[in-house]
């Protein structure tokens, strides 16, 4: 049986879990890089003379301009933080950091205010939060003396949403989510007259996800909605392109990576927030969200055999963290679902068991099936290098999205 | 699986959804062919002792079938609330008969000027005599109580649990296959699960 | 000893959370479901859900979010708003609650709080009591969520309540709901000490030392709290939160609840 899934083949094996194309076969050979552990079902990944993979050397290359870790990185962080503490004197806040509870985001706000910026603490709430995130992000805030923005999105219009994800059967269970994010994020920045957004994004314990995998844009979320949901999203704060432009070009809003250039390591930072401030750990990427923990421990793997474990393991072994063994070891372990997960996603979207089998088992659809930005991206590639170059929008970005994407065999 | 006793008095669904978290198949019943084939059975009650063992008394078959595997096939039951006071032999409520599993009666909280009752809310609860449904409970256990009378037994070696309210009262008792809790355990979080797993796992 | 108790109140409309400011402007606070299961993990020692929606009298409760949420919380649960019958109370008690709570229903239909009392049992029927202050500083009663001025003083329409066979009582100042300026700690202390029932303060809550200062002047058993929970600060954006087990411990730890 052949799927068309992230626009690559893939062959589907009966007595296997269905092989997606970031997930490392189970006991079937397959080329692995020689450094992480991404193997050729990685999109868009190749493998150059030493068998070191290009999302290895993308890492190797980052580091290097950035200097994470360094002295170099950490003269350039401080001459960044000058920089905005200059531009935004006048203004109530500094910069924004977009919170979830998670460890990378509480650790920006340490961050901030160690290094003298005034931080505005943005949270959008896609009201499945658990009861973790609330608490780390309210502790932490407080300490801090960290003020906080919050935007809520109507739930049953986001229940609306996420079955018709469900229904439109693509992997991007959380798409939405992610995109009001970054919408909060920058809306809030505009009425603040705020530039600077600072992320927590590290490619040192993340790595780069692989593009091609995981696409979202406002269309995308637009037209699931359109189509398998039969209604428009209204409370859902929208980040159209032409919106995306005026934040980038005329308002001039800049992602700023602080892990990119400093040392950081995220047990030792859980370490500092659990010492320093009594934040809690939630126990694994992303579980500090229900949806988002779905989307990672059930959706993702039963449905599209996508483990996303790859990604911070591969990190972890480039970082000299752990060593390949025990990372391919580790991912060749079941993904862990959390008891009552399955349950509530049925009662929030009240979904029979039989309802809920029938989307666990329907079609499989892309996001090339759908209205998206995508081409639009590719076609207009020079203005993005250029805003890329000067920081307004995320070099990641450029590089996933206006890049046409090789069709696998 | 637990078979939980319908007589239409307690609140059953907040049992099921504690027994559903914990990963425990359960069956509502009040048919005699389910009691006679259950391996463990749960009592609830909320309301007048009267009113519950008429309505236990009225169902047919169903005291006979309790009776028999309770008493002679001694399967483990547990009592909540209510339903631990029904196993004794009396109560000054109504002045009933009850099921008389464990010697004792069951007499109203004494009224003392600053009490109020019924007694209602979160207080915690010390071992008098250690049981299998005893190890899960700490020094940071909690439960909810809400109920206007208590337990007296006959045989102190039935007491399992005390709890100070204005008085010492039995919050737990035990005699051999019959454990029963005065508080609600599908009421007390954590504490509450620790319980009711305990039980499921006997 | 039984310790008082501190109790999330929740305002429910359309199927969506709500929190209003002395009954008026109501700001939306999100998922009923999801809060529940929230305050479910923070382990809060009760939760109080209040159906505010002006069609609740009409339609009746939302059944389907009622049992969703008490599917998802392992501690006692009331649920007030729009309740008229015993059959409407039997089956919002098999859904997974234990107690409802009654307020406009009860003042203008008394003999529904025995009624109710006697087919669920006492401790199942709270009798809920928005109040305001007036000039003259009496207290009058509200019902229809302060809309009508019962011809009621507080304190003798308690008593009432009691004598018909109400468990609880839910007192709620509506000049101080949603201001985080403290309870109406005189007015509360007069109820409790005229009733032998337990009394849930309500409306006002802004600190720890409010709830505190409630427990230690008043006599009143239970702390209802709202803004304090659903925002992170006074006039800051929501957001869902406790304080922790060990803080809540210190100030709850009092002797029965004592009528002073």
């Amino acid at each position: 049986m052949r799927l068309d899934v992230f626009g690559a083949t893939m062959r589907v094996n009966k007595t296997e879990t269905c092989r997606g194309v970031v997930a490392v076969s189970r006991g079937v050979q397959v080329m692995t890089c020689t450094r992480c552990i991404y193997d050729e079902k990685v999109s868009e990944i190749s493998f150059d003379n030493e068998g070191v993979c290009n999302y290895c050397r993308q890492v190797d290359s980052l580091v290097s301009s950035y200097g994470t870790g360094t002295a170099r990185g950490e003269l350039k962080f401080r001459k960044l933080v000058e920089k905005i503490k200059l531009v935004q004197q006048n203004a109530d806040y500094d910069c924004i950091v977009g919170v979830s509870g998670g460890t990378d985001s509480s650790f920006l706000l340490l961050l901030a205010k160690e290094v003298g910026l005034r931080p505005l603490a943005v949270h959008y709430d896609n009201t499945w939060n658990s009861a973790v995130a609330t608490q780390n992000i309210a502790i932490v805030t407080k300490k801090l003396g960290i003020d906080l923005v919050t935007y809520v999105i109507d739930n049953k219009e986001q229940d609306q949403t996420k079955l018709a994800i469900l229904k439109a059967g693509v992997p991007e269970f959380d798409a939405d989510t992610d995109i009001a994010f970054i919408s909060v994020l920058r809306k809030v920045a505009a009425y603040h007259r705020v530039k600077y957004i600072l992320e927590g994004h590290s490619f040192v314990t993340e790595g780069i996800s692989p593009i091609g995998g995981n696409y979202f844009d406002n269309a995308y979320v637009m037209d699931i909605c359109r189509r398998f949901g039969d209604f428009k999203p209204k409370s859902f704060p929208s980040l159209g392109f032409w919106t995306f432009l005026k934040w980038s070009v005329i308002y001039r809003q800049q992602i700023i990576r602080p892990l990119w250039y400093l040392e950081y390591d995220k047990t030792s930072a859980r370490k500092r927030l659990q010492e320093e401030l009594g934040w809690r750990y939630y126990g694994g990427h992303h579980l500090e969200n229900r949806a988002s923990a779905f989307a990672h421990t059930v959706w993702l793997p039963q449905r599209f055999g996508v483990d996303l474990r790859n990604l911070s393991l591969a990190a972890d072994v480039r970082s000299g963290k752990r060593t390949r063994e025990e990372a391919i070891r580790e991912y060749g372990t079941p993904v862990h679902v959390e008891k009552n997960l399955v349950r509530y996603v049925k009662k929030r979207l009240d979904l029979t068991d039989d309802e809920y089998l029938l989307l666990m088992n329907g079609p499989r659809r892309t996001w090339r099936q759908f209205k998206t930005y995508k081409r639009r991206f590719e076609l207009l590639r020079p203005l993005f290098y250029v805003l890329a170059r000067f920081g307004m929008v995320p070099m990641s970005f450029y590089l996933k999205y206006c890049f046409p994407l090789r069709k696998h065999s | 699986m637990i078979t939980i006793v319908d007589y239409r008095m307690g609140n059953i669904g907040s049992l099921v959804n504690m027994f559903q978290h914990i990963g425990e198949e359960v069956i509502v019943t009040n048919e005699p062919a389910d009691i006679l084939r259950a391996d463990k059975l749960l009592l609830p009650g909320v309301g007048a002792y009267g009113i519950a063992m008429q309505r236990i008394n009225g169902l047919p078959g169903l005291r006979d079938a309790l009776d028999e595997v309770v008493l002679n096939r001694e399967i483990p039951i547990l009592g909540i609330c209510l339903g631990m006071q029904l196993f004794t032999d009396f109560s000054e409520e109504g002045n009933q008969e009850g099921l008389g599993w464990i010697p004792g009666s069951v007499v109203r909280l004494a009224l003392q000027p600053e009490l109020r009752v019924p007694h209602m809310g979160w207080n915690e609860v010390k071992i008098t005599n250690r049981t299998p449904m005893t190890e899960s409970i700490s020094k940071h256990s909690r439960f909810y109580f809400a109920h206007s009378y208590h337990v007296v037994v006959a045989d102190a070696n039935t007491r399992m649990l005390s709890t100070v309210y204005g008085e010492e009262f039995n919050s737990g008792i035990n005699h051999k296959n019959i454990f029963g809790v005065q508080f609600h355990p599908e009421k007390s979080l954590k504490s509450g699960m620790e319980i009711l797993r305990s039980f499921s796992e006997m | 000893m039984l310790q008082n108790r501190v109790i999330p109140v929740l305002l429910l409309t359309n199927g969506s959370l709500v929190k209003t400011k002395q009954f008026k402007s109501p700001t939306y606070i999100g998922d009923p479901v999801n809060t529940a299961l929230i305050f479910n993990e923070l382990e809060a020692d009760e939760l109080v859900l209040l159906d505010i929606s002006p069609t609740v009298h009409q339609c009746g409760p939302d059944f389907k979010t009622l049992q969703s949420v008490a599917s998802e919380c392992f501690m006692p649960l009331a649920y007030g708003g729009g309740i008229s019958s015993c059959e409407q109370g039997e089956k919002i008690l098999n859904l997974g609650f234990e107690k409802i709570v009654i307020n406009s229903s009860a003042i203008e239909e008394p003999n529904l709080i025995s009624n109710l009392a006697h087919a669920l049992g006492s401790q199942a029927v709270v009798v809920g009591v928005d109040f305001r202050r007036m000039r003259d500083n009496s207290r009058a009663v509200f019902s229809r969520n302060g809309r009508r001025r019962a011809e009621l003083d507080l304190v003798s329409w308690c008593r009432r309540a009691e004598m018909y066979g109400a468990g609880e009582l839910l007192l709620t100042s509506i000049d101080s709901e949603g201001t985080w300026s403290g309870y109406d700690l005189p007015a509360i202390k007069e109820v409790a000490s005229a009733v032998g029932i337990p009394v849930i303060a309500n409306g006002g809550a802004g600190s720890l030392a409010d709830i505190e200062s409630l427990f230690f002047h008043t006599g009143a058993l239970g702390a209802g709290v709202g803004s304090m929970f659903v925002f992170q600060g006074r006039g800051k954006g929501v957001l869902v939160n406790m304080p922790s087990k060990e803080q809540l411990r210190d100030i709850t730890k009092t002797k029965y609840g004592s009528r002073l």
